[in-house]
């Protein structure tokens, strides 16, 4: 199980919902930076993915190591919570 | 959950200890209790035996069966289907499969699940496709102030669900023939279904030009409302003329502080949506050049800075300074999975189906925008969703096509 999970996210991004619906449904807990509201934190969100674009899943493991995932990207983003 | 395992032992492993692929393998054989001999090849001996089996290809894990068959490095899904490995329960049996969970697949879930057949969807993107994607719809029937693309999928999906349609979150590969049943192999592993429906509809075209690639994501986009937040105040370059580069450059209007849309050759968007687009350039946001061909995407210190573009009628080239591209240029099916199979695609690569929205493998439909013909409108995608679901149940009802109304 992961530490922690951060998500990046805009009001209008529809893969964004399909991350956190898919991290309920695997029983996950998630904290979700919305960049429409925090426009602030945007500089690190592009840092993390080097991309321009959400959602940007930032999975913590146990050992404190990072995985950042761009996009909803099934086949990175179940191995990387595991 | 096991069926075969016991009757495959004598599976001998040619491996190495620091090879990842090899304790993934052995890692599932040893799950599954199947008995299996390695064989270090770092040996020479055993990576001489291994090479003689493999006419010479050396990769490893090489697997070799009790039968002779000799397989190198197979992924989990294939070994687990050579093992026999396969969950023998009856879950795996569908009366329909569809594969997509946009409007036509979900609308088509409506009415099948409403028929009481069991009823799959498989999704390995958005549920709600490009729909979903799309900031407001103002063309679909029924809402008379327009729709949230993110509203009107939720809504699709919830009353797909409310009758019992299943979403499972992943990919089918393939698409195969065996009578009765078809068999898809997915993500999830191989599924059977008495039919299938394919709507997996189509993605946003790329233009092929020099830095297009070298910037996705970073300064090159196809999604305004994943990506348009990240240009607040800052310039950007539309490309095309449709309705939904229209659409979405006014979209984008609500974060950048300018907009160049360039239009190969003359605005194709509705009159309605060309109504709307005056206003903003009227207001100095978005400046509209015409015949305007997108030739290159530059940038400095992985940022886009320009794109050159050329005046078709007088050849002279054109830098537009921009911080970011959002690209909309048409659209191309999504269909990869289907270029080997039986399934006749047209020279694009959309499905090509009979009257009744049959392909030519019997028993495999397709409808919305990955059937060749379709108009690429929502409301279009979803009423060929609940005409293929009609024809759906006559087929598994056994009626002979075609059928006389």
């Amino acid at each position: 199980m992961a530490k922690n999970i951060t998500i990046f996210t805009t009001n209008t991004c529809a893969y964004c919902v399909m991350v956190k619906k898919w991290l309920t449904s695997k029983g996950h807990a998630y904290e979700e930076v919305n960049l429409d509201t925090n426009p602030e934190r945007q500089a690190e969100a592009m840092q993390l993915s080097g991309a321009m674009t959400v959602p940007v899943t930032v999975v913590t493991k146990n050992d404190d190591t990072q995985e950042v995932i761009v996009g909803f990207n099934l086949a990175k983003l179940a191995p990387a919570v595991a | 959950m096991v069926d075969q395992a016991s009757t495959q032992a004598n599976i001998k492993v040619y491996g190495a200890d620091w090879c990842a692929d090899c304790i993934r393998a052995k890692d599932i054989l040893a799950t599954h209790g199947v008995e299996y001999e390695y064989l270090d090849t770092d040996h020479s001996e055993n990576h001489d035996a291994m090479l003689a089996l493999t006419d010479g290809k050396d990769e490893i894990p090489t697997l070799v069966f009790p039968d002779g068959k000799v397989v190198q490095n197979p992924d989990n899904a294939k070994l687990n289907s050579l093992l026999g490995l396969k969950p023998v329960t009856s879950v795996n049996f569908h009366d329909l499969i569809i594969i997509g969970a946009g409007p036509a697949a979900l609308s088509a879930a409506i009415y099948t699940t409403r028929e009481d057949i069991d009823t799959l969807l498989f999704e390995r993107g958005v549920i709600g496709g490009l729909a979903a994607v799309t900031d407001m719809i103002d063309n679909y029937p029924g809402f008379a102030q327009g729709i949230e693309g993110l509203t009107l999928a939720d809504n699709l999906r919830e009353q797909a669900e409310r009758f019992g349609a299943v979403i499972e979150l992943g990919e089918v590969t393939k698409i195969i023939n065996e009578g009765e049943f078809k068999r898809v192999e997915t993500t999830s592993g191989d599924m059977r279904a008495r039919a299938i429906l394919i709507a997996t509809g189509s993605d946003y075209k790329k233009i092929g030009v020099p830095g297009e690639l070298e910037y996705y994501a970073r300064g090159v986009h196809y999604c305004a409302t994943c990506d348009g937040a990240f240009y607040r105040d800052k310039r950007l370059v539309v490309v095309g003329g449709g309705n939904s580069a229209v659409q979405e450059a006014m979209f984008l209007t609500r974060f950048a502080a300018h907009i160049d849309l360039l239009v190969r050759s003359t605005i194709k968007a509705s009159e309605v949506l060309q109504h709307d687009l005056q206003k903003h350039v009227d207001a100095g946001k978005i400046t509209v050049h015409l015949g305007t061909q997108t030739n290159e995407i530059v940038g400095e210190d992985k940022k886009v800075t320009k794109v050159i573009g050329t005046n078709t009628k007088t050849g002279e080239t054109i830098d537009f300074p921009t911080d970011g591209v959002f690209v909309f240029v048409g659209l191309s099916p999504n269909s990869q999975f289907l270029v080997k199979s039986e399934i006749k695609l047209d020279e694009i690569g959309f499905i090509l189906t009979d009257q009744h929205l049959q392909t030519q493998m019997p028993g495999v439909f397709a409808a919305g925008d990955i059937r060749s013909g379709a108009t690429m409108q929502i409301a279009s995608a979803t009423g060929e969703g609940a005409t293929a679901a009609l024809k759906i149940r006559e087929f598994l009802e056994g009626y002979p096509h075609p059928v006389q109304n």
